[in-house]
């Protein structure tokens, strides 16, 4: 695989990380004990408060370029996007679980994020 | 049971295992396999025979663990959307993949560089926004067609690329590399034309 890295930071492991992603993408089998029961949910429900960080930000900053932002309503927003990714980040590193853990298959549709 | 690998116009028969069942125009290079595979490594093994061919072919590669019965089924299964695929194909023609991900070299971007004030925090979200739309933008000048795909990364693209304006994209990423010290970019290819086969995009 390396040789297919046709330019990357010589200080980095473009690839690291990405095979055991690749078997549990295989693996179709749902692992149904009460601990992974527990981190599948909080999973789902990271996930779509993730999708709906993601969304009201890209909202904010569309907003922010066409001037429809008062200064005080950008800090209040920055304010709030800033203490969501924080605990977004502390959660995520409670439960084990990366960024792209964050993402939903819906098939045909395409990944969710 | 018979893997289908890729789709292709090009005449010449593939190395065996693989076989190529011809329909109407076009060849459909097939893998003979005893069961459904499920496991990376028959993954990779079916990314190494798409690409084996792709060095000397034009083709349309086919999703991992496409099976059918047998020949009578991929010729039917081909001849249903022969037009479509067909054209799919003239889309690329002469050209490869070539993905590339933005992601920030630091592991929390805003809040590692000390910012506390919100005002701050949406200007800086805002200019990773405009720098990876601009490393973007500069390499879809190069290619033929590109398309952003949904990753965790600040950006994460396909570039449909001419083979003979691989080493000129290659250059540009490096060059947009050195001139953006806090992204790293990483670019990976030459990939069969993943991203441009979709039966959605035609």
């Amino acid at each position: 695989m390396k040789d297919k890295v046709l330019a990357a930071p010589t200080d980095l492991d473009p690839l690291a990380a990405q095979s055991p992603r690749l078997e549990n993408a295989l693996s179709r089998r749902i692992n149904a004990d009460p601990e992974s029961v527990e981190r599948g949910l909080v999973q789902l429900v990271l996930t779509i408060v993730e999708l709906l960080r993601q969304l009201m930000e890209r909202q904010a900053l569309r907003r922010i370029d066409i001037g429809s932002l008062s200064e005080e309503q950008i800090e209040r927003l920055g304010k709030t996007f800033m203490e969501l990714d924080r605990r977004m980040q502390e959660l995520r590193d409670e439960f084990g679980l990366d960024e792209e853990d964050l993402n939903l298959d819906l098939g045909p549709l395409g990944r969710l994020l | 049971m018979i893997q289908l690998v890729a789709i292709t116009d090009d005449q010449s028969a593939p190395a065996p295992p693989l076989r190529a069942v011809a329909c109407d125009g076009l060849t459909a290079i097939c893998a003979p396999v005893d069961e459904a595979p499920t496991d990376a490594e028959s993954l990779w093994r079916h990314e190494e025979l798409v690409e084996s061919l792709m060095e000397t072919r034009d083709l349309l590669p086919v999703r991992f663990g496409t099976l059918l019965p047998d020949d009578d089924a991929v010729a039917h299964a081909v001849r249903e959307r022969v037009g479509q695929l067909a054209g799919q194909l003239e889309r690329v023609r002469g050209a490869i993949e070539i993905a590339v991900r933005i992601r920030d070299r630091a592991s929390s971007p805003l809040s590692g560089r000390g910012v506390t004030s919100g005002t701050d925090y949406m200007r800086l979200q805002a200019e990773r926004v405009r720098s990876a739309q601009a490393i973007h933008d500069e390499l879809s000048a190069l290619a033929r067609d590109s398309t952003i795909l949904p990753g965790p990364e600040l950006m994460r693209a396909a570039y449909l690329v001419d083979r003979c304006d691989v080493d000129e994209l290659v250059a540009c990423v490096r060059r947009l590399q050195g001139a953006n010290a806090d992204l790293d970019l990483i670019c990976t290819g030459p990939w069969p034309p993943y991203s441009f086969a979709e039966a959605e995009r035609s």
